[in-house]
């Protein structure tokens, strides 16, 4: 071997043997006699945090008096891996999902059924509002408990609402009138070569600055995409929705309004419209408080619920995290024992505060909204308690139908098909995606 | 050692991969094909349906518009990359001061994870701040008064819009994530961004080519262009076949930059859906693992057709040394 060579190898092979005897260890200690619970979350940076300092107090305390360990462990695509997990016979014994999985993976046996465990461990469900202990009920049966929710309202820009023309205290409360505000707050300028361009939008239903929310419009009109059995698209209230979008577009001028959303940056981050003051309202969650604080601290805003069509209705969009236990986990008790120390009203509270999300209790702690994050918190927790709040779609097909949505939503933007084709269009595809679930669904009964 | 301890012992030392073969490979390859015939959600038992899965392949406009992206996608990716790629390894064979260096920044970029190439060309595409564009603008404004022009000329015939819209997307800086041809165009220009690959192999097949070739082919009095016709690409024509053969592998089977760069995956109006992608959406978000299954051999026999194709093609245009 030559001095190069032997170099080399040292050179490569030293940092090796030192990562190996004392590098990262995967396991963390675990004391003797405990049983441990493995809990899969899809929550990273400051959120995973938050909840590893929880997980901290539970272990060293209720954990400690009835052996049970928690063990945190943040996984990405963690619907997917936990279904993975479940089908290869080794799932976690907690996982936290989005709730429009829950409907899909009740199903489809991937979840255990939580009436029993809830009723044996005497979980108080009355402290909570209905809409979240709702949204983790399939079928009549309850698969998931709230863990963070949040609902959507109206962020609006109090100095562009002032130089409009606008009550910057008075919000729009109908979709007619969010129109009416959307042109007035929308201005354009006319280049050297004479065409024109938006520089600032009043609002957009675009999904590149919406987020994930592509297929909610005809809520807004009294409509509800699922009644259990059947899909309802084409419907008067999908039918309003989309000439509501097709309406508003051509009027501030469709290929003016996709330039301005095809070179505007994504909603997440510092390049976000409504941040520098391009977009004057804007539809989002909670959350949005934490990005402006870190980019534009300045900002003058407020926050109202999300207009409907008519102002005597309240629709509020109403979304949550929530804990599972999925079919097949070793530790079910145990895991219920952490679940029940989550969902105290000060545990819980506290991870809501810190994710920037609202309370799931009916009547949120004294200090909860003085303490938040988010300065307009109340007035999301208030849309919650609506008689009109809904969900998202209990279909156990939602990911294939969202996806047939996002078309129909995307052609009426690009304005490639008549709205009421697309609507029409998108009903016939997601009747055929459902007609085909319920017949294999038969088929697998022996029906 | 008898003939029946040697082939025992032969079946020992080879034990690694032929058991490897079987349960990696064989075994998991005859139960796709068994499940594509049949409804199976994961967690419960898989339920014989017959031929349902490919009738409703047959059946579905999504299956049809992926088929037709990532057809499109490799019509365009893989000539580009040939052409690019084999003239980069031309440039690259030449002897030149700091050559090592321009081998290494080529072939870089492959060893970049997708995932990081990504977010990287999100940011280089950016319409506003991105680098492509700022390259790109001052082109478009160069072209966009002849478009400007023969559209006057042309009293703004039907055929001259497409142009003049192309000049205007290239005088502004397109959008290139969100608008169909250009979201395709982007990828494409990822694709030549990462040819690290192809160019190794080709480089290597260049300095397999006897240079007595180009010596007789110099004394005749051929030009550097028609040495390159004549000897270079002739020369490297079995190199060629293999590397589009690779490309129609690679090309069928894209996944990671566009569901890393397009918030929807499918991209705007679908255009950046593509096979792949909407496999491993039936298989694990719509819990299709039948139907999947199905697509999956589908594309199997896709790209076996192609390859046959290509192989059929190339009969008389690839030259072995030595055949």
């Amino acid at each position: 071997m030559t001095t190069r060579t032997t170099l080399l190898v040292v050179l490569l092979g030293l940092p090796a043997v030192v990562l190996l005897a004392l590098g990262p260890r995967g396991q963390r200690h675990v004391p003797a006699d405990r049983t441990v619970v493995r809990y899969w979350e899809k929550w990273a940076g400051v959120e995973a945090l938050a909840m590893q300092r929880i997980v901290d107090r539970f272990n060293e305390t209720i954990g400690a008096e009835q052996n049970i360990w928690v063990e945190y462990c943040v996984v990405s695509n963690v619907d997917q891996r936990m279904l993975i997990a479940t089908a290869g016979g080794d799932p976690p014994d907690v996982a936290g999902l989005f709730d429009h999985i829950v409907p899909q993976y009740a199903d489809r046996d991937a979840l255990m059924g939580l009436d029993d465990l809830v009723a044996e461990f005497q979980i108080d469900l009355d402290a909570f509002k209905p809409i979240w202990l709702e949204i983790g009920r399939y079928d009549g049966k309850l698969y998931a408990l709230p863990s963070t929710p949040y609902t959507i309202a109206l962020y609006y820009n109090h100095r562009l609402f002032r130089e409009a023309g606008l009550d910057p205290d008075r919000p729009p409360r109908t979709t007619a009138e969010l129109n009416d505000y959307a042109t007035r707050l929308t201005r354009y300028e006319t280049g050297e070569d004479g065409r024109r361009k938006i520089v600032q939008l009043g609002f957009t239903t675009s999904p590149g600055m919406l987020g994930w929310w592509h297929w909610i419009w005809p809520n807004f009109f009294g409509g509800r995409l699922w009644d259990g059995e059947r899909s309802a698209i084409d419907t008067p209230a999908g039918h309003a929705a989309a000439e509501w979008i097709h309406q508003r577009r051509a009027m501030l001028g469709n290929p003016e309004m996709l330039k301005f959303e095809g070179t505007t940056g994504a909603i997440e981050g510092a390049q976000n419209p409504f941040l520098s003051e391009r977009l004057a309202m804007l539809f989002q969650g909670p959350w949005m408080s934490n990005w402006i604080s870190k980019y534009a601290r300045d900002l003058d805003y407020a926050v109202a619920p999300f207009p409907s069509a008519t102002p005597d209705k309240h629709h509020a969009f109403a979304s949550t995290d929530v804990f599972v236990i999925p079919a097949g986990s070793r530790h079910p008790r145990e895991a219920m024992v952490f679940l029940k120390y989550m969902l105290q009203q000060d545990v819980l509270e506290e991870l809501c505060k810190e994710h920037g999300k609202v309370s799931p209790f009916r009547t949120p702690a004294p200090d909860f909204y003085a303490t938040h994050t988010n300065p307009f918190i109340q007035v999301f927790d208030e849309m919650a308690g609506s008689p009109d709040a809904f969900g998202y779609p209990q279909m156990p097909t939602w990911a294939q139908t969202s996806a047939e949505l996002l078309k129909m939503h995307e052609s009426i933007l690009r304005g490639v098909r008549d709205p009421h084709d697309a609507v029409k269009a998108a009903q016939q595809r997601i009747d055929t995606i459902v007609d085909e679930y319920q017949r294999m669904a038969a088929k697998r009964r022996g029906d | 050692m008898t003939q029946r301890s040697a082939t025992v012992q032969g079946l020992l030392w080879t034990a690694p991969w032929w058991l490897g073969f079987l349960l990696f490979l064989a075994i998991p390859m005859g139960f796709s094909l068994y499940i594509s015939f049949c409804d199976y959600p994961l967690l419960q038992r898989p339920v014989f349906v017959g031929a349902d899965n490919y009738r409703e392949l047959a059946r579905d406009p999504v299956f049809y518009k992926v088929v037709g992206n990532t057809f499109i996608y490799a019509a365009l990716a893989i000539p580009a990359g040939t052409v690019v790629a084999v003239l980069l390894a031309v440039l690259l064979n030449r002897k030149a001061r700091g050559q090592a260096i321009f081998r290494a920044c080529i072939f870089v970029p492959t060893i970049v994870p997708l995932v990081a190439v990504g977010v990287v060309w999100m940011w280089m595409l950016s319409p506003e701040a991105g680098l492509v564009n700022q390259a790109i603008r001052p082109v478009g404004q160069l072209v966009l008064p002849a478009a400007q022009a023969l559209d006057n000329a042309t009293d703004g015939a039907q055929w001259s819009q497409p142009i003049l819209g192309v000049a205007q997307d290239l005088a502004d800086g397109p959008a290139w994530l969100d608008r169909p041809g250009w979201a395709m165009l982007a990828l494409v220009l990822i694709s030549l961004w990462l040819i690290g690959s192809p160019v190794v192999i080709y480089l290597a097949g260049l300095q397999d080519i006897p240079t007595t070739l180009y010596e007789a082919a110099q004394l005749d009095g051929a030009s550097r262009v028609r040495r390159f016709w004549h000897v270079t690409l002739p020369g490297l024509s079995p190199v060629i076949l293999f590397n589009v053969i690779v490309g129609i592998i690679v090309t069928w089977q894209i996944f990671a930059l566009p569901y890393v760069m397009w918030r929807s995956r499918s991209g705007p109006e679908d255009a950046t859906y593509f096979y792949t992608m909407y496999l491993f959406d039936n298989a694990f978000k719509y819990l299709k693992m039948g139907y999947a299954s199905a697509m999956a051999w589908v594309q199997l026999l896709i790209i076996l057709a192609l390859t046959a194709l290509v192989f059929w093609a190339s009969r008389r245009t690839v030259h072995y040394r030595g055949a």
